[in-house]
């Protein structure tokens, strides 16, 4: 089924974990997708392929410049927490946001809920974090060009 | 009469600086209506999705004056198992309205959303490649009709690059666009730089590529540079074209009837490093380019 096709090769490309699982039991596509013989061949084969890594690199260079862009003092403060949260934001919400400043909001408000349940990270993270979200939230605003609808 | 394809730039941000240095060295831009609105999504608010930045199109509205101008989108996903995402179609209709009109409009053989998510795309340019199949050609075929229909204008594809080739293909890529061509569906935007990264990436060999291509179908050349990383060279539109590809382009494109335009990309955070002077000597040697490309209408080349 082409759909299924393609969101597993969407998923595979957004997760480097799944690509080892999938490489290490083939079984693991047909338990997730509706997938023909030779669709699940395919994919198999492109797990497989050495550009896959490069592929899964790329994803997540893109995913992150957003929140490059526009959160970088929080970032560069969440240092080597910033991996492991990433990926389980990226975990939580799949599917990028095409306007760069809600995708930026979302994680701020993403993380600031992590922190508050309890997420441990270095002690200038908060005000900055807070700092960053008031300038992304300004910006929203101001990206709201036409006048709304009646 | 002689014809002679135009050369171009795909618009950024920098390029009104390029433009006022070398004016009558650019004859034609291409435009990403996706870069000049900010798309809010289908839950926005206020119930309008789409809020465009309207000095970046006064901008382009008045550098495209005397000039060809074109759309070039990412956002439509033409091959994505999906329905055609008919606000968007209507957003860019209403651009090219804005702009007085695309002389053509191009999409990316590409996928880049899925039903449950999607591959952002940016600068390192990655979208996933395609099945061509019967099944894709009806899926594409289908969505190329409706976006004539809409935008009033010729449609192209551009090939695309990727790092994971698909395997067991029914057809190929170029035998997918000569038939859509054949079909009257659209024409190609041939990026020959992508043949360069797929082919440095495990992928077709770019002669073999060209050789299967009709090369009527060609209608625009998209020229670009990029950079190795990790093994593996990107689409970075981060530095001038390469000679190989260079020497792909004197290869083939005279033999492209109806070539229109040869535009080059460049990302716009490697403005500086690519300098006016660089840039500059870049649309001098594309003129060269598109000289050798003259012809006499009716077939015969001009020199």
């Amino acid at each position: 089924m082409l759909a299924d096709f393609q969101q597993a090769l969407a998923d595979l490309t957004a997760s480097p974990e799944l690509c080892i699982a999938v490489r290490a039991d083939a079984s693991l596509l047909s338990s997730r997708y509706v997938l023909s013989e030779r669709e699940a061949r395919r994919l198999l084969e492109i797990a497989r392929h050495p550009g896959m890594a490069c592929a899964c690199t790329v994803y997540r260079m893109n995913r992150l410049a957003p929140l490059a862009m526009n959160l970088r003092d929080t970032l560069r403060a969440l240092g080597s927490a910033l991996r492991p949260l990433i990926s389980d934001y990226w975990r939580d919400h799949p599917q990028g946001h095409a306007h760069f400043f809600i995708e930026s909001n979302r994680f701020c408000r993403w993380l600031r809920l992590r922190i508050e349940e309890g997420e441990i990270v270095p002690p200038d993270v908060l005000p900055l974090l807070e700092r960053d979200a008031a300038a992304v939230r300004a910006a929203i605003a101001a990206s709201c060009t036409e006048t709304p609808l009646e | 009469m002689t014809h002679r394809p135009r050369v171009g730039l795909l618009y950024n941000p920098t390029t009104p600086e390029l433009l006022e240095h070398a004016p009558t060295l650019v004859e034609h831009l291409s435009v990403m209506p996706d870069r000049l609105w900010f798309d809010f999504g289908q839950d926005a608010m206020h119930g309008r999705r789409f809020h465009r930045v309207h000095d970046a199109i006064d901008r382009v509205a008045g550098d495209a004056a005397g000039r060809t101008l074109a759309g070039h989108g990412l956002g439509l996903s033409l091959p994505s198992a999906m329905l055609l995402d008919e606000a968007m179609v209507a957003a860019v209709a209403a651009m090219s309205r804005d702009l007085g009109g695309f002389a053509w409009y191009s999409e990316h053989l590409n996928l880049f959303i899925t039903p449950k998510g999607g591959v952002p795309n940016s600068q390192a340019g990655l979208g996933l490649p395609v099945i061509y199949d019967e099944e894709a050609f009806t899926l594409i075929a289908d969505k190329l009709r409706a976006l004539a229909r809409s935008l009033g204008c010729r449609v192209l594809l551009e090939n695309g690059s990727f790092f994971t080739p698909v395997p067991d293909l029914d057809i190929s890529e170029p035998e997918f666009l000569n038939r859509l061509h054949r079909e009257g569906l659209s024409g190609t935007l041939l990026d020959l730089h992508n043949l360069l990264v797929n082919a440095r990436n495990g992928g077709a060999d770019p002669v073999a590529y060209l050789e299967s291509l009709d090369l009527n179908t060609v209608e625009e050349v998209h020229l670009a540079g990029g950079d190795d990383d990790e093994g593996f060279y990107m689409d970075s539109h981060s530095s001038l074209t390469p000679g190989v590809v260079w020497e792909l382009a004197y290869a083939y494109l005279p033999r492209c009837q109806n070539l229109r335009a040869i535009t080059f990309e460049y990302q716009e955070s490697y403005f500086e490093d690519l300098g006016l002077p660089g840039l500059t000597a870049e649309l001098e040697r594309m003129h060269a380019l598109a000289e050798a490309c003259s012809r006499v209408e009716g077939g015969a080349h001009a020199s």
